[in-house]
């Protein structure tokens, strides 16, 4: 069994990893068009020499960074709450945050924040994007929180208040240890839900506040070209060293 | 207020400003009437309601679900096998997880375009087909339903995965050996303690994969080539080149709307198992 | 070269806050400025040029309707500045602080849309027509062609409503911006009947699939035609016999700008022959100015599919603003016809 788990597991890998592999490879092309015309790294030179990209990829970083932050906080504080008694309202308007549209999320965040200008004077700008993110991404944060919840019994908390701990403690010290991985694994979605999103931020973002998605899409729509495939390829190699280092940290 | 109240209090304000604040103008914006550049304006009706019922956009609705439906149990399929392998690992299972992640950190358009890419007629897996022999003309594997399948599995593929491994990890493998011990074959276990017992991650995954899936508007018009039209299509379309946002708002509230009453009949029936 | 930029790109971003410089905001369609432009702006000014791109006009309209988006200078298709003008967005222009506005092609110094230029400045103008592979005999030369069973597979139309009604309205010999139902649902059948033989509905996209010959024909933009062309000589456009849409990407202030006297000063510097043939170069686009056009190279300024000659040129239509029961309809017919 393990043996087949192992197999399927390389074939599950392959299967989502092949995308980025031959963008990788096209990144090298001396063509622009997808006919192999020679080695060449001209477009990963042309991403340093592009302002709009570097300061997009800054963009996006900060701003999946705070998301996360507040989102995955906000998110299992929620779940947490809701698993000791449900509330009908809050549930209902968590997965409705998630059916709705981006396209609609988008207009009516912007339609809140041009009716909320109005009296503060303040504009559209990297904050704004932030507060969006945060919007959506709670309710990805609260479900796969809950999931895990669901397999911690009420019990141990029960038991830790018999031994004198208060509410916070038994939270605190009981069941927080054993949510960590759900929440390792939420935070993961959030960040990956935020640094991606690209309708939503492009509604909301302000005139300083381009992200990377923004870049790239709008190079992509005008006809595939290769510096995405090189952003893309050096997207993934520094994601991809730096979750080996902290491999590595943690096996220390 | 006890620890619960305070616990819940950001996420309700989060949501009350940024949710249902914007929901409210959404829901204004169904009852008005489009503006020339986009925008809306006076009067107040129901006739983008009205216009919700007619069979052309019901069947819209339909297709949606069915193709939504369809990438959930597919994602389904694919994904648990992986997530129990990696809460199976011994070791390196944040680096597992993480690489799940990784291709969902470069762009969804980019990786939508490899798999054009990959898919068209003189694209790689055509070429590498001929090439073996295993085919002599190209097979039409893009701008049809099942690419776009195939791009909303890929797609949501980690939404499925995350949950069912939040679950799985937290199985006590005693369970599993008592089974063992007990006669059942490794399938067998799977099946009849492993699964009924990762059902709260199932539900969780399943449920964090068909819902956006019907709203995905990228994949079917990039993969389905624009010929099909589903409910993100048509939303995401009133929205932009045919400027008619009160239309495009009624839609989506139609569609917030049986989606909710689908999951209150699902969840009812399941006993709540998230709340 | 390239580490110089990136750390002043980089030490940039950390000086943006302190940055004492005027600032201009500039939002524009992409690829439609040269790499030159906006710094040498910049340098001549003394000011800081805070500049952002779009791909559709909705996407830009959504930002500005609510009148204080942060932009100053947008790019509006010419269709969209008559709603844009009543809905009082733009701020109106000082000819005398515009004297470039001699440069213009005398075709454009008194269009349709702003017969008195008060309002905005033809800036870059594309048309629709039809992208094809010279290994289709006989070439397509009419919208009709494209119905052509022989094309089964290899065939696509844009993903755009204006433009694929268009192209079905045109064959049948009616306006491009028809409003009529009848004439309307007469050319939701023929798109309809067209659709068997479509590979798929796309815009730009489509490029790289006529460069590798896997598309033999397709409904295509002019400056997306010519980037094709040029990456495969087997390449051709033409612009058919029956009639075709041009659009004119216009630079218009907004109201809301409290900039107005350095956005002239940026209109006025995009109106200089040099800076406009710079641009040209760069984006492979056709210009408005009559004056950048002197300086382009004879291939480019000859160039068909980029400048079309005069008779081409009177079989085109400048789409307007429809009313909205006509867009309404137009736009049921296209989810009919997707759904199809």
């Amino acid at each position: 069994m393990k043996r087949w788990l192992a197999a399927y597991a390389v074939a599950f890998y392959a299967f989502l990893h092949l995308p980025l592999a031959t963008l990788a490879v096209f990144s090298f092309n001396s063509s622009r068009f997808t006919v192999w015309e020679g080695f060449s790294l001209d477009w990963y030179r042309a991403i340093f020499r592009d302002p709009q990209i570097v300061e997009g990829t800054w963009n996006s970083i900060v701003i999946a960074l705070w998301a996360t932050a507040i989102s995955t906080v906000i998110g299992t504080l929620c779940a947490y709450g809701l698993w000791k008694r449900g509330s009908r309202l809050l549930t209902g308007s968590l997965y409705l945050s998630l059916v709705t549209p981006e396209i609609v999320t988008g207009i009516s965040l912007l339609a809140l924040y041009q009716w909320a200008f109005r009296w503060l004077h303040w504009q559209l700008g990297l904050y704004t994007v932030v507060l969006a993110h945060v919007a959506f991404s709670i309710a990805y944060v609260v479900i796969v929180v809950s999931a895990r919840l669901r397999t911690v019994s009420p019990a141990l908390e029960e038991a830790a208040m018999d031994l004198g701990a208060n509410e916070w403690q038994a939270f605190w010290y009981v069941t927080l240890p054993a949510l960590l991985p759900g929440i390792v694994a939420a935070a993961l979605l959030a960040v990956t839900v935020s640094f991606d999103d690209y309708v939503i931020t492009s509604m909301v973002a302000g005139v300083d506040s381009e992200t990377l998605p923004m870049v790239i899409y709008a190079m992509a729509r005008r006809g595939a070209s290769p510096v995405i495939n090189a952003i893309s390829a050096l997207i993934t190699v520094v994601f991809g060293v730096l979750i080996l280092i902290s491999e590595r940290v943690r096996e220390i | 207020m006890n620890l619960r109240s305070w616990f819940l209090f950001p996420a309700r304000l989060w949501m009350a400003a940024f949710f249902a604040a914007p929901f409210a103008i959404v829901l204004a914006y169904s009852f008005l009437a489009r503006g020339p550049l986009g925008g809306v304006e006076q009067p107040w009706a129901l006739e983008n309601y009205r216009r919700l019922f007619d069979p052309l956009y019901l069947e819209i609705l339909l297709r949606s679900f069915l193709v939504a439906g369809a990438a959930t149990a597919v994602c389904l399929v694919l994904a648990f096998p992986a997530a129990l392998f990696i809460a199976r690992a011994s070791r390196h299972k944040n680096l597992y997880l993480q690489l799940v992640m990784l291709p969902f950190w470069t762009s969804f358009l980019v990786r939508t375009y490899a798999w054009i890419f990959l898919l068209r007629e003189t694209g790689l897996i055509n070429t590498a087909l001929q090439a073996v022999g295993i085919i002599h003309t190209p097979l039409p594997l893009l701008y049809n339903t099942g690419a776009v399948l195939l791009g909303l599995v890929y797609g949501y593929l980690p939404f499925m995965v995350l949950p069912i491994y939040a679950t799985l990890e937290r199985l006590d493998p005693s369970l599993v050996e008592a089974a063992a011990d007990l006669g059942a074959r490794p399938v067998s276990t799977v099946f009849r303690v492993i699964l009924p017992l990762t059902k709260p991650g199932i539900v969780a995954g399943s449920i964090l994969v068909f819902i956006p899936c019907l709203g995905a508007y990228l994949t079917p018009d990039l993969l389905g080539g624009g010929r099909t039209v589903l409910v993100g299509n048509l939303v995401q379309n009133q929205f932009t080149s045919a400027r008619d946002w009160p239309f495009g708002s009624a839609v989506s509230i139609g569609l917030m709307a049986v989606v909710t009453v689908c999951l209150w009949v699902f969840l009812r029936r399941e006993s709540e198992p998230l709340a | 070269m390239n580490r110089r930029v990136f750390l002043l790109g980089a030490g940039g971003l950390a000086a943006c806050a302190r940055d004492p410089r005027p600032r201009l905001n500039v939002y524009n369609w992409s690829t439609y400025v040269a790499p030159e432009t906006i710094p040498g702006f910049e340098a001549e000014f003394g000011v800081r040029v805070r500049y952002a791109t779009y791909e559709s006009n909705e996407e830009m309209l959504a930002k500005v309707l609510g009148g204080n988006s942060g932009w100053d200078v947008v790019f509006p298709t010419h269709s969209r500045i008559e709603a844009m003008r009543q809905y009082g967005l733009l701020a109106p222009l000082r000819r005398d602080w515009l004297p470039g506005l001699a440069n213009l092609d005398p075709r454009f110094r008194s269009p349709a849309w702003d017969p008195a230029l008060e309002w905005t400045v033809p800036y870059m103008w594309n048309g629709t027509g039809i992208a094809y592979n010279r290994t289709f005999q006989p070439a397509p030369q009419r919208w009709a062609d494209l119905w052509d069973p022989r094309l089964k597979g290899r065939l696509t139309m844009l993903d755009d409503p204006e433009d694929m009604l268009g192209a079905c309205l045109k064959k049948l010999g009616l306006s491009f911006s028809a409003t009529d139902p009848a004439e309307l649902r007469n050319a939701e059948r023929e798109a309809v009947a067209q659709k068997p033989l479509l590979r798929a509905y796309l815009n730009a996209e489509v490029r790289d699939q006529l460069v590798s010959g896997d598309v033999l024909a397709a409904q295509l933009w002019s400056t997306t035609a010519q980037q094709a062309i040029a990456a495969a000589p087997n390449v051709a456009f033409t612009y058919p016999a029956e009639g075709f849409p041009f659009y004119c990407d216009c630079a218009a202030i907004l109201r809301e700008s409290r900039r107005t006297r350095l956005a002239h000063q940026f209109l006025d510097y995009l109106l200089r022959p040099q800076v406009s043939a710079q641009i040209v170069e760069a984006t492979k686009t056709a210009t408005a100015n009559g004056a950048a056009q002197d300086l382009l190279p004879e291939s480019v300024r000859r160039n068909p599919t980029l400048y079309p000659p005069p008779e081409v040129f009177a079989r085109g239509e400048w789409p307007h603003t429809l009313p909205p029961a006509a867009q309404r309809l137009r736009d049921r017919i296209w989810t009919e016809i997707k759904s199809a």
